[in-house]
């Protein structure tokens, strides 16, 4: 343990994090974001998803340095009455919970689909591959609407409210997955034919052995380059949809159902209600994409093309 | 090609500034455009908003809700199932053809033929012509609201619908889904005669020449219809000027337009009652009067019409709006947290219990928000609820299927009489007599049918105003479903627009009589 | 190739299969279109006998062989809200989607070509470090937020700009064109922005990436050796070698942008087909959705198919036909 922590000290990836301001300046901010939405019990001042705290009659509220506003809402309340602070605290709680989520099973998938279509090769490697193309060919946008449209139909009514993060986890990972297959798969390739995998080859260990201890960690830091990456897509995937209203429902809005909902009130001057919460967002995801793009130029230089 | 371009913006330039001298045009915003021409393919209020201005029925409402004579020019009773009317003579279709007791027939007997009116006409048994300008209308019983359904009655040009089109179609077939030559044709005697339409774009109106009410003050010479669905867009477009009248106007933007200097605000008091109903076969609790009941106390509606609804709807405590027949001062709004809370502890229910609720979201004015401040409201007595909201294209279905332990509805009468209500939305479900038909709630109380039943065929107004006064307050009593209001139609229209005349508690805006100055 | 050819085609038929059937099976699900279609009051015997009439009550191989039959004869079935059949309806909004999609990829190339080059070129100028910010910021805003914002800014606050639809379109042989009048082009100017937003950081980048890496290989390094003159040696030699790969991921960009069109156009109210696709699945007006699906398959199979053949036929170390 120690011995990880000295090499760590002493990498190169330290080294550069050290001397970059902008990483450590994004990396603060995140920390302190994620922090913020972990912890969201404890730091939001209201519950918003406990509807008995909630009063209409708290509506609109304008934030609290406005004249009409209230001391007891920062930000100012939305039509429903929620305290704008605490709703999109929780409401980052939902993008970290559903980003961090959706990357997860997309690794997942991509990973075993690509290690598997890289090392067999041949017609396995021809059919997924295809499979990849054509699930990129249509825009992942629109293939979480269709998802999305079957699995609010194939839950009841109830049981929606409960089962809609794991079902959005589910509907963006699986709509995304190629990107990792592909990268995965085209390091596979690589390393295939290297001497090292030749020679546990002959060793005699089996495939799967090869795979897993072998050929898996040398595609590690790609993995990590593309996964903040696609944090940054997967949470603006959660916000598209709820925006267009098929992702949170809207007892427990996220910072996209947020944004949907003040835009019906923009016109009529309680424009916090978008503002705020889409500030966070772009907040949220910038800082992802700026630490993205350090890890990238420091990690693997030859990747920044594609992304 | 440069020459075919500038052929073709001249062509634009004078549409668009040609029509200066004396023309008046009225450019129109609405949230969704007719779904046909023909007017018998759907009840709904979009499609009786086109017949008002491209067809013209035997009698309108007035916004006094007294009967104002338009093709019949007098009507007399002649026994307990006939009623005769005399028709206006020298009205002439759209088509040209003359106007005559015949068409009134025709009408009659389409409107029995169409999946959408043929349970209103229902009572109706048909039209005998006494010459070219009387008709007899009978009915099957006797018939209290016979003039009411005679306001549905827009007569069609039977010549011009006769025959069949280039399909081999006859024309006067009604297409639910699929062409048909009165979705894109049309000849009413009514104000305008359509010139263009591109469902979903554009619905361009032009004044009928040989319009036979030459008294109407009406002076639009054309009418452009557009459908904006957006709540937010609609409004940005009448205040920057890219039409001059828009309806519905979302309730969050009412103060914008009223502080506009170049555009009003109308609202009209309207009939449609919103309610959420509480289903008792589904929940046993919902079968104890005291969680009903409980659960009105504990609605604050005046709330929701306060804060969501901005003040532009009446709070509700019963089915029929002010002026109905059984409308009942005593059925009072009830809002008291404390009874509330009381009365669940009574049911020993202070606990609560966890409940489903279904609602749409793009039926009624702010639907979706009304439904989650229930949510929260009902939270306060221990009562959560998993709500889910939906287009209702898929709500009605879900509606029907009862998934859900409450379920909203909101309901216009469509013979502007209180018993109307009573029969589709709280007499015990019955599916051969259709009655009840929208009761997801499942209330059922025999005492209520038979007093509506008997209300039907009661002639004498005041011992049936009696009756419909008591149903009212037995629902009251039993908290047989959550009343929220009574919605307002709402309005926005650039100063010019003489709208105040032309609106009513129906939502048929009469273009035809609109006065632009 | 044209073995290549034979066999893309046997995919995207597969492929459209395969779509239409999910299509299909998800079609009774969500919502039934005749509920749209007819009034409130409507008897729910009357709704079955409708039912019964469409054909849908047939078991779902039947409907389904029977639309594979229809859809080969070019017939996608009618839309039941449009009451026409729904390849014509998809037909007529196409226009409105093509333009937006042309005039942002006029913009996406006007703007990114040129500060491309040059961040690439002089990469510690104070213009190309902020834009290289500027860049990741805006990759970081979600489209609906940039025309929200634009909104606000232009069409509420400003009264600049119109905030929704087309305006004024001129009918050429059927295309309904916005691009003839100014008020059709003040209409474009907003809802373009917004969907070039997202795109724009990602093509400076990329030009700007392909630029410097050309820039050090060994050529343009003889090229300098050999005096050449800046200006040839940046625009001849190495812009000319950028603009391949940068081509292909255009290709592919412009697809992803048909997605991204759903979202301007919900905010724009703007009539092309994201916005007809949305208005569909809250209508339940599933005949039009399916026949959608088909539709955005075949474009984007023939786009990926040409897009291949093209990347093969300049690159030729990249042999089609074999693939494997």
């Amino acid at each position: 343990m120690k011995a990880t922590w000295q090499r760590f000290k002493s990498s190169y990836l330290l080294y550069s994090f050290r001397r970059d301001k902008v990483a450590m300046a994004s990396f603060a901010v995140l920390v302190l974001l994620i922090l913020t939405g972990l912890a969201a019990p404890l730091v939001s001042p209201y519950n918003p998803y406990d509807p008995s705290s909630i009063d209409i009659m708290n509506s609109e509220l304008p934030p609290a340095w406005q004249d009409a506003g209230s001391r007891a809402f920062l930000l100012g309340t939305d039509v429903q009455g929620r305290d704008m602070v605490s709703t999109m605290i929780y409401g980052l709680r939902l993008s970290i919970l559903i980003g961090c989520g959706a990357v997860t099973l997309q690794a997942l998938i991509g990973i075993f689909i690509g290690l598997i279509a890289g090392y067999i090769g041949g017609k396995v490697d021809a059919l997924l591959m295809r499979l990849a193309d054509i699930q990129l060919s249509f825009p992942y946008l629109m293939v979480a609407i269709f998802i999305s449209a079957i699995f609010q139909v194939a839950f009841g009514i109830g049981r929606y409210a409960e089962l809609a993060v794991p079902l959005l986890i589910v509907i963006i990972g699986l709509s995304e997955w190629p990107v990792y297959a592909r990268t995965i798969r085209a390091s596979v390739i690589g390393e295939k034919n290297k001497e090292y995998v030749e020679a546990a080859r002959v060793i005699g260990l089996n495939r799967r052995l090869i795979m897993v201890r072998h050929i898996l960690p040398n595609t590690i830091t790609s993995v990590l380059v593309i996964s903040t990456i696609q944090v940054a897509n997967a949470v603006m995937s959660e916000a598209a949809l709820s925006f267009l209203g098929l992702g949170m429902p809207v007892t427990k809005p996220s910072l996209g159902s947020l944004i949907r909902s003040g835009f019906e009130y923009i016109f009529s001057g309680s424009w916090w209600i978008t503002i705020f919460p889409g500030i966070l967002l772009v907040i949220f995801v910038l800082v992802i994409n700026l630490l993205g793009d350090w890890l990238r130029d420091v990690l693997n230089p030859k990747l920044y093309k594609g992304a | 090609m440069k020459k075919m371009m500038i052929v073709l913006l001249s062509v634009l330039l004078i549409a668009a500034f040609g029509s200066l001298a004396g023309a008046k045009t009225l450019k129109v915003g609405l949230d969704a455009d007719p779904v046909s021409l023909d007017p018998h393919v759907q009840l709904s209020g979009g499609m009786l908003q086109l017949s008002h201005w491209v067809f013209d029925p035997l009698v309108r409402w007035t916004q006094k809700m007294t009967f104002e004579p338009r093709l019949a020019t007098k009507w007399k009773r002649i026994d307990d199932l006939t009623m005769r009317f005399y028709l206006r003579k020298g009205v002439k279709f759209h088509s040209g053809n003359p106007f005559t007791a015949k068409d009134v027939k025709f009408t009659v007997e389409r409107l029995k033929k169409s999946v959408d009116f043929k349970g209103l006409f229902e009572p109706f048994a048909g039209v005998k012509i006494i010459d070219d300008h009387t008709v007899d209308i009978t009915t099957k019983k006797p018939y209290a609201l016979l003039l009411n359904m005679a306001t549905y009655i827009f007569p069609m040009d039977s010549k011009f619908y006769s025959g069949k089109d280039k399909n081999g179609q006859p024309k006067d077939a009604i297409v639910k889904i699929g062409p048909s030559f009165a979705l894109n044709h049309e000849s009413g005697t009514g104000p305008f005669k359509v010139t263009y339409r591109e469902q979903g774009v554009k619905t361009v109106f032009e004044r009928f020449a040989g319009y036979w009410d030459k008294k109407s003050p009406g002076n639009v010479t054309k009418m452009i219809l557009t459908p904006i669905k957006e709540d937010a867009t609609r409004v940005a477009a009448l205040l920057s000027g890219d039409v001059d009248f828009i309806s519905p106007v979302p309730p969050q933007d009412f103060m914008r337009i009223k502080r506009d200097a170049n555009v009003n605000l109308f609202t009209y008091p309207g009939g449609r009652i919103i309610t959420v109903q509480m289903n008792e076969k589904r929940r046993k609790e919902f079968r104890d009067v005291r969680v009903r009941q409980a659960i009105v106390y504990a609605i604050n509606n005046a709330g929701i019409v306060k804060t969501i609804m901005k003040g532009t709807a009446t709070v509700a405590g019963q089915q029929s709006p002010p002026g109905y027949a059984g409308h009942n001062p005593a059925c009072k709004p009830r809002y008291d947290l404390k009874k509330a809370r009381a009365l669940m502890k009574a049911a020993g229910l202070e606990k609560g219990f966890t409940c489903t609720m279904i609602a749409p979201n793009n039926r009624y004015v702010n639907d979706e928000k009304i439904a989650q401040a229930v949510v929260s409201m009902l939270a306060k007595i221990n009562i959560k609820v998993n709500l889910k909201t939906m287009p209702k294209a898929q709500y009605w279905d879900e509606f029907d299927a009862q998934v859900a332990d409450m379920q909203m509805i909101g309901w216009h009468s469509d013979t502007e009489d209180s018993g109307n209500f009573s029969e589709f939305l709280v007499m015990c479900p019955n599916k051969k007599t259709g009655y009840g038909q929208y009761n997801s709630g499942n209330y059922c109380n025999p005492e209520v049918d038979k007093l509506t039943l008997a209300a039907q065929s009661e002639t004498n107004l005041k011992k049936r105003a009696a009756m419909l006064k008591k149903i009212e307050k037995i629902l009251y009593d039993d908290a047989a479903f959550i009343p929220f209001h009574w919605q307002n139609h709402s309005y926005g229209a650039r100063k010019n627009l003489m709208v105040k005349p032309i609106i009513n508690t129906m939502n048929f805006p009469y273009f035809g009589d609109l006065v632009i100055k | 190739m044209f073995a290549f050819i034979v066999r893309r085609i046997g995919q995207a038929v597969l492929v459209m299969l395969v779509i239409s059937l999910v299509g299909f099976s998800i079609k009774n699900r969500i919502g039934d279109p005749v509920r749209d279609v007819v009034g409130e009051r409507v008897t729910p015997a009357e709704r079955a006998a409708l039912r019964q009439k469409l054909g849908l009550n047939d078991p779902f191989l039947v409907q389904y062989v029977r639309f594979v039959e229809n859809a080969l004869k070019g017939d996608l079935g009618l839309s039941f809200f449009y009451k026409k059949p729904a390849l014509k309806v998809i037909i007529s909004k196409a226009p409105a989607t093509l333009e937006l999609v042309f005039v942002t990829a006029l913009i996406l190339i006007v703007v990114s070509l040129p500060i491309g080059v040059f961040t690439a070129i002089r990469p510690r100028n104070w213009f190309s470090r902020f834009t290289m910010a500027f860049s990741t910021l805006g990759v970081s805003i979600p489209v609906f937020l940039t025309a929200i914002l634009l909104i606000y800014v232009f069409a509420v606050t400003l009264n600049w700009l119109p905030s929704y639809g087309r305006g004024l379109t001129v009918d050429i042989g059927g295309w309904q064109s916005g691009l003839l009048t100014l008020d059709g082009l003040k209409h474009l100017i907003l809802p373009s922005i917004s969907l070039a937003s997202i795109m724009l950081p990602l093509f400076i980048r990329l030009i700007r990436a392909e630029m410097m890496e050309i820039l050090e290989t060994e050529y343009i390094k003889f090229a300098w050796a050999k005096g050449l003159r800046r200006s040839r040696i940046w625009f001849l030699h190495a812009f000319k070698n950028t603009l391949l790969p940068v081509i292909t991921v255009f290709g592919v960009q412009i697809g992803i942008m048909f997605a991204f069109t759903i979202l301007t156009e919900t905010v724009f109210q703007w009539q092309g087909m994201g916005f007809m696709f949305l208005e569909a699945v809250e209508r339940s007006d599933t005949s039009l959705l399916v026949a959608y699906l088909v539709v955005v398959g075949v474009i984007f199979v023939v786009v990926n198919t040409l897009v291949d053949i093209i990347y093969g036929l300049v690159n030729p170390t990249v042999r089609v036909a074999g693939r494997k």
